[in-house]
């Protein structure tokens, strides 16, 4: 099914394609996430965004940073308009072209959450990527439905008490053919996940843990190692599934506790004040140990 | 004026980037530090340099031109250096220090296979400068000054010159076929030799300082001394020293069957291992334990691997002579007691615990002095050479380094000071007075990001059986293999100094880490670095470091 050879599939890519005096936050992860994604998808791509971040940092008149074709859409229509995009090549019979279709943990899971799950029935050829921040960073620290169990918001003062939604699988059961997980710390993989979506026919779903350093509460140089410590403890667990199937796991080398991924990230501080129940850290670690087991990290 | 696009009301073409660069209260910088080898070297080699090119470029020839920058005996020291730069590594809170002092010695044996010549550095100067002996620590001094244009002289007072590395060091450790080719090739910077010369005795100092515009003195400890038990005299007793120069100048020493070495430091060890090739049952009898020996500890375990027999807690009381002829050591149990100035737990004698030990020969390694005939300078207890912070002796324009200033140290300490002490006749002649530029700081395992090495078994160097050591003096340890070599440079952490990873350029987020035009290094474009400190954090060997935006 997948044509290109092994080593095209890892060369890591720097093109420029996303470039540098964009708006975000130093270290900002999702700039990070976008910049390799740009680069891996290469030149002959043109880029959906969602109102969020990524769009409001990256494309002010008169100087965006996309070195691409760049469409802005609202916050829960970008799948739709991606696939409104796909349909205009098909008819005109231009192409081919890759179409990328992104938006923030907010524009996938609640507002647009209807949106992808038409685009994924539908079956556009879409490649449709979601940069997790855990909350909707963009108008300020609120709740969204990725929000991990524990994290403080502003609408979550205490908090929050619902686990994370599991968006991956439930792309993975609308039937498509290529789902997978990625974060900015290995940018190889990343950009290997991009290129091997984009060489699959049919809505591909790419979810990218993109750290938050000012809603998560940390400094800027930790991005890539919160995002390794996400996976080392077993709480964002990377892998792809290729027509149903659960392959390329990537294994935990050194299991650390999620107290150490915790500990680094302003949210989750109230768990460690002095007198806080211990059950909810408890808690997260049950979450990771059921990751562990499920996914067999 | 250009007429733009219906709808436009800029052209997009002639619009500035946002320059975010101004946000920015910290800035990434790449500062080259001093790696712990270098640092914890006595001659200060650019360890990480040569092995960064070994594990690049597989370049030999530039690795040995790279270590003999400061290193004029890189095979010989590759032999018998007890490597403090090994235990300097950073690795060895990783996995395995590395195996520097291997790949020391296959550069340096690379340049003798190839015959690699050492360059100069400054074509010629008038000054002449007179260095005394041929030791580490004089070779280095002659060397260091040669490149720098002096003409240099060395006068040696035994036949052949090397020091105590030809009449020291017995050649199953450093054979004396590479002592040989390395001294030949500093000579042919220009130095001249003259041997049988000894200056104090054949030459008078006074004639040397009217001729000459400095002197280096690097003596060396050739002098035994022995304890002073009684019975010394006896035939069958020998100093380690004499009896190393006996033996490695090729005289036939008949040491007999029992032989009892006294004393624990090298000298201790050279001389037991060579009297067992001698074919004798040898006993080494120390006053502490192990833990206190001033050996390398490397040569005691081989010392052991080679059936040699330690006697702890044994000090000697008399020699014991049947016609002249030495028979038995009368030794006494010691226990130790609370520390003495020296740190080392002081022995102290066990009454009424004195026995015999039979023996042929004694040799009686328990120190050695400075053979001051002829020369008067200013000493330390009466025994070291004093020098100030320049490595001046109490003589205007003369300087010393060497085991005759530090007392007993080790081959790679010896060509240190002599590198020291060229440096500073350099600028005594030159009439420089500021100081040389002090090295950057240190870097320590703590500043590295460790996440992007990976374990892996360090070099291992494999010596001959015992059994077939004990045959001769050939070296035990055999050449080795190149391509293990490379492998092993591959393992250098190369802190404090770029090796490429790419690291910075891929996680910057706001992609302000660019290719440098040399297009082997990556510089900052400050016009949008936002300090965010990503870049630094990521780098595993702390070249980038944040600093604050002034």
């Amino acid at each position: 099914m997948i044509t290109a050879s092994s080593e095209d599939l890892y060369r890591v890519e720097k093109k420029d394609l996303f470039a540098s005096g964009h708006r975000a936050c130093g270290g900002c992860g999702q700039a990070l996430a976008a910049r390799l994604v740009a680069d891996a998808a290469g030149e002959n791509t043109i880029a959906c965004v969602a109102t969020g971040c990524l769009e409001i940092f990256s494309s002010p008149y008169p100087d965006p940073n996309w070195r691409i074709p760049f469409l802005h859409s609202l916050f829960e229509n970008v799948s739709a308009v991606a696939s409104g995009v796909e349909a205009a090549y098909k008819a005109l019979k231009k192409g081919p072209v890759n179409i990328i279709a992104q938006g923030g943990d907010g524009s996938t899971a609640d507002i647009g959450f209807q949106s992808i799950s038409g685009m994924f029935e539908r079956g556009h050829n879409v490649l449709y990527i979601c940069y997790d921040n855990e909350a909707y960073m963009n108008t300020g620290v609120q709740r969204s439905s990725f929000t991990p169990l524990g994290a403080k918001t502003t609408t979550t003062p205490m908090g929050n008490t619902t686990r994370k939604k599991n968006l991956p699988l439930i792309a993975a059961d609308h039937g498509i053919p290529y789902v997978a997980t990625a974060t900015v710390d290995d940018f190889r993989d990343l950009q290997r996940k991009v290129k091997t979506a984009l060489l699959i026919n049919g809505p591909k779903y790419l979810h990218i843990l993109a750290p938050c350093p000012l809603g998560w509460g940390h400094t800027g140089d930790l991005t890539v190692q919160i995002c390794r410590l996400a996976k080392a403890t077993g709480l964002f667990p990377v892998f792809e599934i290729i027509n149903g199937k659960v392959t390329n796991v990537v294994k935990i080398q050194e299991k650390k506790p999620v107290e150490e991924y915790l500990k680094l990230q302003g949210r989750f501080k109230h768990l460690f004040k002095k007198g806080a129940p211990l059950k909810e850290v408890a808690a997260i670690q049950e979450i990771a140990n059921q990751n562990i087991e499920r996914f067999n990290l | 004026m250009n007429t733009l696009p219906l709808g436009l009301a800029v052209d997009l073409r002639t619009v500035v980037p946002y320059k975010t660069g101004s946000w920015r209260t910290m800035k990434p910088l790449n500062i080259m530090q001093t790696p712990p080898c270098t640092h914890s070297c006595p001659i200060n080699n650019d360890i990480r340099g040569f092995l960064r090119l070994l594990a690049d470029k597989q370049d030999y020839d530039e690795a040995w031109h790279v270590l003999t920058r400061t290193n004029p005996l890189p095979a010989t020291c590759g032999r018998v250096c007890p490597h403090p730069c090994e235990g300097g590594c950073n690795r060895r809170d990783f996995d395995y220090p590395l195996a520097i002092n291997g790949a020391e010695r296959a550069v340096g044996d690379y340049g003798l296979e190839k015959h690699l010549e050492h360059k100069k550095l400054i074509p010629k100067r008038k000054e002449k400068v007179a260095v005394i002996g041929s030791g580490p620590a004089g070779l280095s001094c002659a060397f260091h000054l040669a490149k720098r244009g002096f003409q240099v002289k060395i006068f040696e007072a035994q036949g052949e010159p090397g020091g105590m590395m030809r009449y020291g060091i017995p050649s199953y450790r450093l054979p004396k076929e590479v002592l040989n080719r390395e001294i030949e090739a500093i000579l042919r910077l220009g130095i001249d030799l003259e041997c049988h010369a000894k200056v104090g005795v054949n030459i008078p100092m006074d004639q040397m300082i009217q001729f000459y515009d400095a002197i280096f003195l690097g003596l060396g400890a050739q002098l035994g001394v022995p304890i002073g038990v009684p019975g010394e005299e006896a035939r069958g007793v020998y100093t380690g020293v004499d009896f190393l120069k006996a033996v490695n100048r090729g005289k036939s020493v008949d040491v007999g069957k029992d032989v009892v070495v006294v004393g624990g430091g090298n000298t201790a060890m050279d001389s037991a291992r060579v009297a067992k090739r001698l074919g004798a049952n040898v006993c080494v009898v120390y006053r502490r334990t192990r833990v206190e020996m001033p050996a390398i500890t490397a040569e005691i375990d081989e010392a052991m691997e080679e059936r040699i027999m330690f006697r702890y807690h044994t000090n000697p009381v008399k020699i014991i002579a049947d016609e002249g002829r030495v028979v038995g050591l009368l030794c006494v149990q010691m226990e130790l007691k609370e520390p003495d100035a020296s740190g080392r737990a002081r022995p102290v004698p066990i009454p009424g615990s004195e026995g015999v030990i039979p023996a042929d020969t004694v040799i009686m390694a328990t120190g050695q002095a400075v053979d001051y005939d002829g020369l008067e300078v200013q000493k330390i207890d009466n025994k070291w050479i004093s020098t100030n912070e320049m490595q001046m002796t109490s003589i205007d324009k003369v300087f010393a380094g060497g085991d005759a200033v530090l007392g007993l140290e080790t081959v790679s300490a010896a060509i240190g000071q002599g590198m020291r002490a060229a440096e500073a006749i350099e600028d005594y002649i030159e009439g420089q007075v500021e100081s040389r530029l002090s090295p950057p700081p240190v870097i320590y395992s703590k500043d590295l990001n460790t996440y992007y090495y990976q374990k892996a078994h360090r070099f291992q160097r494999e010596a001959l059986p015992v059994h077939i050591r004990l045959k001769g003096f050939s070296e035990i340890y055999p050449a080795f293999d190149r391509s293990a070599i490379t492998q092993e440079a591959e393992r250098c952490f190369s802190c404090g100094l770029c090796y490429n990873c790419a690291n910075c350029y891929m996680y910057c987020p706001d992609n302000a880490v660019k290719k440098a035009k040399s297009g082997t290094t990556y510089e900052f474009d400050l016009d949008f670095c936002k300090g965010c400190g990503l870049c630094a954090k990521e780098c595993p060997c702390h070249y980038i470091q944040m600093t604050l935006e002034k």
